[in-house]
């Protein structure tokens, strides 16, 4: 190991910031002569840009030198100019000059290891009570699944003959953005851009938010009592006989659903897949909404039109089915179109998130 | 602890899966002769290797939890010597490559030899496009070649190539604390030999001459396609791949379609290196000989092995094939799609007609006049708080949920 490149991994373990370019050397501050190699330069490129960002713990700074990154990517690299030149394996690299999707896999592999040793325990459903309102939420599913366990925690568990089925909708951008955030936390979902491409080359709606379709599935189960669909969130209190909704949490922006669908295949390695979604649902959800606040994706311009078109076929077979509709059945369509706006990077949300420690029960 | 452990870390390509097979069907035998090929399941030293390498893998990944550790465990324990095998260890990081040896007792007592096949590059270039056009890739043969021809190997499919492909890397890495000696090098014969002569090879690697094998049953799986074949692979994935799911695909499109279909049209031209890339391969195989002759380790076989055969005469470039050859690819992939669409319809049917008598039976049963009048009273009784509340005691008393 070289004696530059061993003083740069104290300079960072310490704090430092300096690029790899930049550092000038000098004694490592170290006694023992090490053996071995270096980290690879993306963990030390990572490290480098948490102290830029905070001030890591050292727990933190131990767990990132000594990191993996999981899935398919370069190997491990060297720093260039930190040793003889090798005749075979990947070039050296300064670390400085590697592209964030790089960074992002020693970092998600850490968010997905903090993820996983922070279980909180199962949550005990209180016993269901005897007097309240048999529903079935369906339809949106980033508002539908969590206010069904949030229901179901208080004692008014979903189901039951005559159970009124709320088809839960917004206008058509929202809901394509909610499918894809609840995906993510699946982790079986392509980035946002490619998703929406997705959907529109198969013209055909994603099948939880095809509202219409939703509904005449519904109605078609036995104990199924009115089916309406709920386009006003405000109206869903008196319809589900409570009086204030659980708090769901609000929409994922692209670079935190983006890093939740990383760090979702990360947390696939060690989880089966329905502790998967639990652990993302309790642990890292609430950590990402905290950690990006913003609107939710916007619908690339080459899509636009076969979205308006896709509501615009939503809004005519809810009307011609005749199917209650709370809220305008207008809502569907989608309002002015939004630019997206300057958002932080997902490379940068990471950063954040691993600096927002800590992880209770990580080690 | 194990006296001694076999890791065989690849290449992809040279006859692995064969090799497998035959350690997987004899396992009872080799238990025998005092060889551990710990497996519960055929493919259990790949999940065991996703999980070292922390890989995912079409959802496969669920699947191999923990399952490095258990392999591990279960060599450790055992008292004599034992092998491992999966060619894509070969890409494992020095980090994941120190934690494999030390799990497996390495520096603890225990002999780790490492076991590398290779073949020349010549036919390992095609031979890996083909087996990422098998697992979905949609790129071209010439992006393909640009992309691993690239010096900074940036990209998912150059990475990955060199990964598992560079044989002096690969031994860098993974023979780093292992003396040469007990690092083997078995190479695989130019094409047109005995295929007998590659299972000798590893048959003395890995110590199994005298051990009475059963090769008959074993499959040398992974066959090959032809330049047509594979052409019409790729373009089914640009097709099908936003819209077919890795479970539905691996089944139909790499197994019933490229292995089973496809892989049988031995008449079209073969995949082969571009005649203007030999000297590119060249120069890059004599350095690889060079290097592992002088590193000096154990070399079962010859490597000139890895020099590869000359130009072809003929070449058949797959990104501009004769529409032709792949027209009559995919009448005959068409033909196999439909023989199985008819054994589900067949199946389907034989399948409603089971649906069809039991709900027959069903009916029969509800028609009758004891179980009408239960039914009555039971909606009755529903319809009511005391009635549900009387229910609830009978079914108590019952002991079972149904009245």
């Amino acid at each position: 190991m070289s004696e530059r490149g061993r003083a740069w991994v104290e300079h960072l373990r310490r704090g430092g910031t300096t690029p790899w370019s930049s550092f000038d050397g000098g004694p490592s501050g170290l006694d023992d002569p090490q053996e071995g190699h270096l980290p690879g330069a993306q963990q030390l490129e990572l490290l480098r840009r948490l102290n830029l960002a905070g001030s890591p713990s050292p727990d933190l700074v131990e767990r990132v030198v000594r990191a993996s990154a999981p899935g398919r990517g370069r190997p491990d690299l060297e720093l260039v100019g930190a040793g003889p030149e090798r005749r075979f394996g990947p070039r050296p690299v300064d670390p400085a000059a590697l592209p964030d999707a790089e960074l992002l896999r020693v970092a998600t592999g850490l968010i997905a290891l903090s993820v996983v040793r922070s279980a909180p325990p199962p949550v005990e459903p209180r016993r269901p009570r005897r007097w309240r309102t048999r529903y079935e939420l369906v339809g949106d599913p980033y508002v539908a699944t969590p206010l069904t366990a949030a229901l179901a925690a208080d004692g008014r568990p979903p189901g039951g003959p005559g159970r009124a089925v709320l088809v839960l909708g917004a206008d058509l951008p929202t809901m394509l953005a909610r499918v894809w955030a609840d995906r993510t936390l699946r982790g079986s979902v392509p980035p946002w851009p490619e998703f929406v491409a997705r959907v529109h080359a198969r013209d055909q709606l994603p099948r939880r938010v095809d509202l219409a379709a939703v509904a005449a599935r519904q109605r078609s189960l036995p104990g199924t009592g009115r089916v309406s669909v709920v386009l006003e969130p405000h109206a869903l209190p008196g319809l589900l006989g409570v009086r204030t909704l659980p708090t769901v949490p609000p929409d994922l922006t692209e670079p935190a659903g983006e890093l939740a669908r990383r760090v979702a295949t990360a947390v696939s390695l060690h989880v089966t897949p329905p502790q998967q979604a639990d652990l993302l649902e309790r642990v890292l959800l609430p950590r990402l909404v905290a950690s990006d606040a913003g609107p939710r994706p916007v619908v690339p311009p080459e899509h636009r039109d076969w979205v308006e078109d896709a509501a615009a076929r939503l809004h005519r077979d809810l009307t011609r089915a005749g199917y209650p509709v709370v809220g305008d059945p207008g809502g569907v369509l989608p309002g002015p179109w939004e630019s997206a706006d300057a958002s932080p990077t997902v490379l940068d949300l990471a950063v954040r998130l691993l600096l927002d420690g800590p992880w209770e029960g990580v080690s | 602890m194990s006296e001694r452990v076999l890791l065989h870390v690849g290449t992809p390509k040279t006859g692995t899966s064969y090799v497998q097979d035959v350690l997987w069907r004899n396992r009872e035998v080799l238990a025998q002769a005092g060889i551990l090929y710990a497996a519960e399941r055929f493919d259990a030293h790949f999940l065991a290797a996703l999980d070292l390498m922390e890989l995912p893998w079409g959802g496969l990944q669920s699947e191999a939890i923990g399952a490095w550790d258990a392999l591990a465990a279960q060599v450790r324990a055992f008292d004599g010597t034992a092998i491992i095998s999966h060619e894509i260890l070969a890409t494992a990081s020095r980090a994941q490559i120190g934690r494999a040896l030390a799990s497996l007792g390495h520096g603890a007592g225990t002999e780790v030899h490492l076991v590398l096949s290779v073949r020349d590059l010549v036919r390992q270039i095609p031979a890996e496009w083909q087996e990422n056009v098998k697992h979905r890739a949609q790129l071209g043969y010439a992006e393909f070649l640009d992309e691993v021809r690239d010096p900074e190997r940036a990209t998912r499919i150059g990475s990955w190539f060199w990964g598992v492909q560079e044989v002096p890397d690969i031994l860098d890495r993974w023979g780093q604390d292992l003396p040469p000696e007990h690092v083997h090098v078995v190479t695989v014969p130019p094409p047109g030999g005995a295929p007998e002569v590659l299972w000798k090879r590893f048959s003395q690697a890995l110590g199994l001459d005298g051990v009475p094998l059963d090769l008959e049953q074993a499959e040398r799986a992974n066959p090959s396609l032809g330049v047509p074949e594979t052409t019409l692979l790729r373009r089914i994935n640009k097709r099908v791949n936003a819209e077919l799911p890795p479970a539905d695909y691996r089944p139909l499109v790499r197994e019933l379609l490229a292995h089973q279909t496809l892989s049988r049209r031995r008449r079209s031209p073969r995949l082969a290196l571009p005649p203007d890339l030999h000297p590119w391969v060249s120069s890059i195989s004599s350095a690889w000989i060079e290097e592992v002759e002088r590193r000096g380790y154990d070399v079962v076989g010859d490597l000139d092995d890895l020099v590869g055969a000359p130009p072809v005469e003929q070449y058949a470039d797959p990104d501009h094939p004769r529409e032709r050859q792949v027209a009559l690819a995919g009448v005959d992939a068409i033909k196999t799609l439909l023989l199985d669409d008819a054994r589900l319809r067949h199946d389907v049917e034989r399948l409603q007609a089971e649906v069809d008598d039991l709900r027959g039976a069903l009916e029969r049963a509800y028609a009758t006049p004891s179980y009408r009048l239960r039914r009555a009273v039971y909606l009755r009784l529903e319809s009511s708080w005391l009635g549900r509340t009387a229910l609830r005691g009978y079914r108590r008393v019952r002991g079972r949920s149904t009245p």
